[in-house]
């Protein structure tokens, strides 16, 4: 049908087309011109025009000329120095009376990284967190750069002619008034300065103090051995441990060698081989804690008495352990579990010589008697546990500090040289350091910051950190070593050494002349040579050094403890108990303006900026408290508040405070970071005491916590048996998940040629203390973001320890699983990144490119694991220009708006190939060692070419431990995990119940 | 064939537009909105909603000034309140080409009072939309990686992201709406052409009008264009929601990786979109006196539409948490379980409430019909709405697969200020349509008018 009838009548518009005219034709067909005119198209002409003005544009605004900056070239090259290449040199870390080994890594003479010296018997190749922290203390923007004299700016000079007048008056009267407080140290050369010193001032004081030491350890083997000496475990001997509140895996010292031993101890190849059991008995919860196959948890005050109970006990079993015990029932606090020790006495009692039985620093010294007396009786010592002369060596002593306080307080001192440490901040609130300061006429304080001390001083010397300084130390084994310095002082400081020996002498003179003079007399022979090999190795193999011999002095004993009876024996009831313990970030303090271990989530409670009153589920019930809630805890006439934390596993009516934190004057970082728990410490209950009230302030203090969840919910997360089950099912860590056939929806890409990487982390060797995630950060540039980011959940950490606890709510098992990038081969990031930002690599790493993140966080969203970490802020923006210094040339500083995470350190990946491209070989496996792996204590960590079946980790994986975690999701993670096996008693198994008190 | 049911349903239906106007007094209705001054309750709504424009305007400087650490997104919830705006307005974007698109090609005449408006509210609210994915990226600057440029070093984007695919569906879906929105003002743009009395209008009316003067042959070729992109706005309708689902359902998030997510989404869009047209409708045509052209019969009818889409969406929450336990994934049972009872449970009974239960007071035919009632409710939709998205993004994100690293999101007082800021930005956009364009489509109306059609009357005498 023509649709045109349908119109009817035909209207016409105009003439022209009542015409139908052509004129009206051309118009009907050009209304709707099919194409766009030709004209319209942009002509070369034009083009180029619009060109150029743009150009000109841009040059307008680009017109800005960049700054000048001068750059001085190496005209004549330091002969060590390759731009670009790391050297590392060997030093030693000074700690308490501790000595650990280092190796340092330095660039173009700016030292960036510590690992531990493999052949320093201290760290053997491992760091802890403190070692691998310090280094950022070095770079510290708010360490003192100047002499101080009442608070004025002073010249080092003016100090040296201050004190030769001093020491004109006090030569004459044999140093009467003089004192020095120092700390704890076992330095040749410092022992020779003391002796130096003493010769000069006869009646002049040298008083050691640390907040937190072995004191109570050496005083306890001195009562039972009647020698100065300290102890040496063997862990990796020991098939039965008995730690009785210690915490000898993470803030005992020695820990690193100890948790190597422990690893060592407990590693299993296959179901066939055995492993060491850990009993332990504490009041918080601790790292040990967590690794125990039996814990029990007790305040710390009753265990002496489950000491002497035990002694009891293996007396009864017909084990003599000298008679050392006072007639009293020891049992008589309910809370000790008399088959527990029963159990226990027979496990030791069956590994006679193969055992060890430690107790923890805070302990009195009674009780490190007792152990003595124990290993004795078991006969550990000379097997699992070695005792070692202490030379050259000052111990912290509470009473010496004690009378010398005093003395300030009664006039006796008026010139106080406080070589190191912080009394005013950590002294015991009964002493009144403080007030006794301000008696004594002229005090000297030696620190690395304006810190509380210095504040109150009437003279402050700047301190050089050790990696700046030279001086020497002795290990526990009697090994010496010289602290080498790798850069020259930044800011003007100066060591104890130097100070000492113008104290003493009189004379200036520099750290390298002071240290030689000694080593002149320790080192026989070729001076030249050996003082060369002493350096370049980090240490003097002195033959001359071995375990003592020593018998136990029963009678010592038994006088002592009859003389404390209540230091180790009490009967406690409802009564709340107070303990202090030492930070696991700040340690006592001193590491308070360190971000890295500030931002280190605690082991246990996985808070970090802050230190928490720790209590367990039934006394926070008891107390009607809820964690963050701030209470007041009044203890002999002195109050503090501080925000409570429930930690599973504590011990019943008892609370855990965290020394190191309250600082006021130590820098930007830790100025009022958490509640100064020393407040509240006395010199008679230095750890723990009974006697406390809390009340609730109706406050709440918001904590920061990097995990909130502590359940696994009852997924496969952590696999664990217990070694029973483990012998009878070999597989059971792979069989925990069952899934269907995983298929992929594309090719996948085979990775069978060249080097393959991939990683293997134990977690039955895996401790959870922290290391690796502070020689990542140290490696790889990680920023810290502050309490308030922390507290939203943006920290940058690459590898963070997942803490769980299983089991029973009130006295759970904990397990700890390090979690960094797993490096899936069908990465779940790398598909859904717009930009392909995130991709693989040919030897199967997922590599991530900042340069072209555009920060969707797709990534970190699809991402299992969740260990992307993003750039939501420019965290690195206010970096202080020396903290600049501390980072790795090596390794991109990511800036904001980008997504980061682990590398498996594909920059110390690259430096292997390149070296081993030049010397035309294949790299070999255990060449490339990760930056976490590196510090592991426990060699939980493995890395190598999965390609390779004769590598270590390969070797790994193929052990029926060995699992995957979330392979259901076809993921197919480098990183493999090997389950954890725990050694029970088979007689405590079902008793698990009644020992939780 | 489709003659007969156009009678038939015209023998039910009582006539689209009421009040029997004629031609004329259509175009002097519609257009007398745009030639007068503005009521001035116009005035005090875009001095509110251009406030908080401009202080969306504000946030957005800010936040690429500072980062997007200024919302509260942390790992694991990397995605949060700027994922669920921009999900929640592309959703409200889908009413007005389905009104125009789908519902013409089935010919559903009655469109014709709300088309328009409806397109117009798409194109802003797409605009909005657009926004965020944009500005919720880390390096803004950057941003340009995401499309498919040449460049020197052969970098391209990664085809498999559905990030990627999102750009394509959104840029794609904006496109079309927007050519299509603008063939359809073309004829109305011509109308305000000839009747603008300064120079000024004339010229600008002139050049947006593209020459049009209402010939045949410019009338065949109009229909023909607007029926091609019908036809190719149609698919667009389905698609763009799809594909935006796929942002979540290609991971493998537990709570997002799941098939019923594409047509779920697309349900859930349409419910949005007309929930929000309706709340705009209602306020429209009260302030302008249009209650002949959006009668409470063309409310009733998005109301029918409201209701059924309410009833797919609350079967594919239904269905989820039934397959969440069926599949006996124990992750995605989780999710569920965590959802409706976890710490983000309030957010998902609000959902629920809002966009199963409330939508059920349609059944009646009374409360179907009520002004007060489908306003209230259609505000509670758009609520509910939004939280269906901040219940999937966030609550899923915030508890995945390893406990360790589980997290609450808490917003912050920019998360709150993009949401309102988002607000004004599509209610400025929204009021400068009101006030420049013609909210109705003239030229459709008025082919639905019985005179429109000579011979309706000869046919029903026939049949």
């Amino acid at each position: 049908m023509n649709k045109e009838n349908l119109q009817g009548k035909e209207y016409w518009r105009s003439l022209d087309q009542l015409a139908d005219t052509p004129e009206f034709r051309k118009y009907l067909e050009n209304e709707f011109p099919e194409g766009i005119g030709e004209d319209n198209s942009l002509s070369r002409r034009n083009f180029i025009a619009l060109m150029g003005a743009s150009m000109a544009l841009g040059g307008l605004l680009g017109g800005c000329r960049r700054p000048v900056e001068k750059i001085i070239p190496y005209v004549t090259p330091p002969e060590e120095i390759i731009p670009g290449v790391a050297n590392r040199y060997a030093t030693t870390m000074p700690f308490g009376n501790s000595a650990y080994g280092l190796i340092v890594e330095s660039h173009e003479g700016r030292p960036t990284k510590i690992e531990g010296n493999p052949d320093h018997p201290s760290t053997m190749g491992m760091s802890n967190v403190f070692l691998q922290a310090s280094i950022l203390g070095l770079y510290d923007p708010d360490r003192s750069k100047a002499v101080l004299h009442d608070g004025q700016e002073a010249e080092w000079s003016e100090f040296v002619e201050f004190w030769n007048g001093q020491y004109e008056k006090l030569s004459k009267n044999k140093g009467d008034g003089l004192a020095i407080l120092s700390e704890s140290f076992s330095s040749p050369t410092l022992a020779r300065l003391a002796g130096q010193f003493k010769r000069k001032f006869p009646k002049a004081k040298w008083v050691a103090y640390e907040p937190v030491g072995d004191e109570n350890i050496f005083e306890g083997v001195r009562i039972a051995s009647g020698q100065a000496l300290r102890p040496v475990y063997h862990y990796n001997k020991a098939k039965v441990v008995l730690s009785l509140d210690s915490d000898f895996l993470y803030d005992e010292s020695e820990n690193i060698t100890s948790a190597k031993g422990y690893a060592d101890g407990r590693r299993l190849k296959s179901e066939k081989d055995d492993m060491n059991r850990l009993y332990m008995v504490e009041s918080g919860f601790s790292v040990t804690g967590g690794m125990a196959d039996h814990r029990i948890r007790l305040r710390s005050r009753l265990i002496g008495s489950l000491t002497a109970a035990l002694i009891r006990e293996l007396d009864s079993s017909g084990l003599n352990a000298g008679g050392i015990l006072p007639d009293i029932n020891f049992i008589a606090a309910p809370e000790l579990d008399r088959k527990w020790i029963k159990v226990v006495a027979r496990d030791l009692i069956n590994n006679k010589r193969r055992c060890l039985v430690v107790a923890g620093h805070d302990q009195p010294a009674g009780v490190h008697a007792m152990v003595y007396a124990i290993n004795h009786a078991l006969g550990n010592i000379g097997n699992t546990v070695e005792y070692y002369s202490m030379n050259d060596s000052l111990t912290s002593n509470r009473a010496e500090f004690a009378s010398l306080t005093n003395d300030m307080n009664e006039g006796h001192v008026d010139t106080l040289v406080v070589l190191g440490g912080n009394p005013v901040y950590n002294a015991y609130s009964d002493l009144g350091f403080n007030s006794a300061m301000k008696k004594v006429e002229n005090t000297i304080h030696l620190s690395s910051h304006v810190d509380e001390t210095s504040k109150e001083a009437n003279w402050h010397i700047p301190q050089a950190h050790y990696l700046e300084s030279w001086g020497d130390v002795v290990s526990v084994h009697g090994i010496k070593s010289v602290v080498q310095p790798m850069i020259a002082p930044l800011y003007d400081g100066h060591s104890a050494y130097e100070l000492a020996n113008l104290i003493a002498t009189g004379e200036e003179k520099g750290g390298y002349e002071i240290v030689v003079e000694t080593w002149g007399g320790i080192i026989n022979g070729d001076f030249e040579r050996s003082w060369n090999r002493v350096l370049h190795d980090g240490l003097f193999i002195d033959k001359k050094s071995s375990a003592k011999k020593t018998g136990l002095n029963s009678g010592s004993v038994k006088n002592h403890l009859k003389k404390n009876i209540s230091s180790y024996h009490a009967v406690l009831g409802e009564d709340i108990e107070i303990s202090f313990a030492v930070s696991p970030a700040v340690y006592d303090g001193r590491f308070a303006n360190n971000g890295w271990l500030q931002e280190l989530p605690d082991p246990i409670t996985k808070l970090a900026w802050d230190n928490a009153a720790q209590i367990s589920h039934n006394t926070a019930n008891k107390l009607d408290v809820n964690n963050e809630d701030l209470i007041e805890i009044e203890y002999r006439g002195k109050k503090i508040e501080a925000p409570v934390w429930v930690v599973p596993g504590h011990a019943d009516n008892a609370i855990t405070l965290t020394l190191g934190y309250g600082r006021n004057s130590c820098g930007r970082i830790g100025d009022g970071v958490g509640y100064n728990a020393y407040l509240l410490r006395n010199s008679d209950a230095p750890a723990f005491d009974t006697g406390v009230a809390i009340n609730k302030t109706g406050r709440i203090y918001k904590l920061a916590s990097s995990q909130d969840h502590s359940s696994m919910e009852g997924r496969p997360i952590v696999r664990e048996a217990t070694l029973e089950e483990y012998r009878d099912h070999p597989e059971f860590a792979p069989g925990m998940v069952e899934h269907p056939p995983l298929k992929n929806l594309w090719d996948d890409h085979s990775y069978e040629e060249g080097y393959q990487w991939g990683m293997t982390i134990d977690l039955n060797s895996c401790i959870g203390c922290n290391a690796c995630t502070i020689a990542c950060q140290s490696e790889n540039n990680i920023p810290i973001v502050g309490k308030n980011e922390f507290s939203k959940g943006r920290e940058m950490h690459w590898i963070r320890l997942d803490r769980y606890f299983t089991g029973d709510v009130e006295n759970p098992e904990m397990v700890h699983q390090p979690i960094a990038c797993q490096h899936c081969e069908n990465a779940p990031c790398e598909q859904v990144c717009p930009v392909a930002a995130t991709v693989h690599d040919k030897e199967g790493l997922n590599t991530m490119v900042y340069n072209r993140c555009v920060g969707t966080r797709y990534c970190s969203n699809n991402c299992p694991y969740k260990v992307r970490r993003f750039n939501y802020l420019n965290f690195t923006k206010d970096t202080p220009e020396s903290m600049k210094m501390a980072q790795n040339p090596d390794v991109t500083v990511r800036s904001r708006g980008v997504m980061e995470k682990c590398t498996y350190c594909v920059q110390r990946i690259s430096e292997a190939k390149i070296k081993s491209k030049a010397d035309g070989r294949d790299i070999v496996d255990g060449e490339i060692v990760t930056a976490c792996q590196q510090s592991c204590l426990t060699n939980a960590i493995v890395f190598g070419n999965i390609n390779d079946p004769e590598s270590e980790v390969s070797k790994i994986k193929s052990r029926n431990r060995n699992y995957e975690l979330l392979k259901e999701l076809n993921v197919r993670p480098r990183t493999s995990f090997l389950a954890r096996v725990r050694n029970l008693n088979p007689e405590l198994d079902d008793s698990k119940k009644e020992t939780s008190n | 064939m489709s003659a007969s049911i156009e009678k038939k349903t015209a023998e039910f239906e009582q006539p689209l537009i009421a009040g029997n106007p004629s031609f004329d007094s259509v175009t002097n209705s519609i257009c007398n909105i745009i030639e007068n001054k503005p009521p001035r309750l116009w005035y005090i709504a875009i001095s509110v909603a251009g406030s908080f424009a401009l202080m969306f305007f504000g946030l957005i400087a800010y936040l690429i000034w500072e980062g997007t650490g200024i919302w509260g997104l942390q790992v694991p919830v990397a995605w949060g309140w700027a994922i669920v705006n921009f999900v929640f307005w592309v959703g409200i974007g889908h009413a007005g080409t389905l009104i125009s698109a789908i519902l013409f090609l089935l010919r559903q005449r009655w469109r014709t009072s709300i088309n328009r408006f409806a397109e117009a509210m798409t194109i802003m609210a797409v605009i909005v939309a657009g926004i965020f994915p944009a500005i919720h990226v880390g390096r803004v600057w950057a941003l340009h990686w995401v499309f498919p440029l040449p460049n020197q070093m052969g970098l391209w984007p990664n085809f498999r992201s559905p990030l990627l695919w999102d750009f394509f569906a959104v840029g794609t879906y904006f496109s079309c709406s927007f050519m299509f929105w603008y063939v359809g003002l073309i004829p109305d743009l011509a109308t305000l052409r000839d009747r603008a009395k300064s120079k000024i209008k004339k010229i600008i009316f002139g050049i947006f009008a593209v020459g049009w003067r209402g010939g045949n042959r410019q009338w065949r070729h109009y229909e023909v264009a607007y029926l091609l992109l019908a036809g190719i706005s149609t698919p667009l309708v389905l698609s763009v929601h799809s594909v935006v689902s796929t942002d979540f359902a290609v991971s493998i998030v537990p709570g997002w990786h799941t098939t019923i997510f594409p047509p779920y989404f697309v349900a859930g869009a349409i419910f949005s979109g007309f929930a929000m047209v309706l709340t705009l409708a209602i306020i429209a045509r009260k302030i302008y006196g249009l209650e002949n052209f959006i009668t409470v019969n063309h409310l009733e009818k998005m109301n029918k539409i409201m209701l059924v889409t309410s009833m797919i969406v609350g079967y594919a929450y239904s269905c989820e948490f039934f397959i969440a336990w069926y599949g006996g994934n124990e992750y995605e049972g989780f999710a569920f379980l965590n959802r409706a009872f976890g710490p983000y449970a309030w957010a998902y009974w609000i959902m629920i409430t809002c966009n199963v239960v409330v939508p059920q007071l349609f059944w009646f035919k009374k409360l179907r019909r009520s002004i007060p009632v489908m306003f209230i409710a259609s505000i509670f939709i758009n609520i509910g709405m939004w939280f269906e998205r901040f219940v999937i993004v966030v609550s899923s994100l915030a508890a995945d697969f390893l406990p360790s690293s589980w997290d609450y999101f808490s917003p912050t007082i920019f998360d709150i200020g993009f949401l309102l800021g988002s607000f004004g930005l599509f209610f400025t956009l929204f009021l400068l349509f009101l006030r420049f364009l013609p909210m109705i489509a003239m030229s459709e109306v008025k082919g639905v008018l019985p005179q429109a059609d000579p011979h309706h009357h000869d046919k029903t005498e026939h049949n």
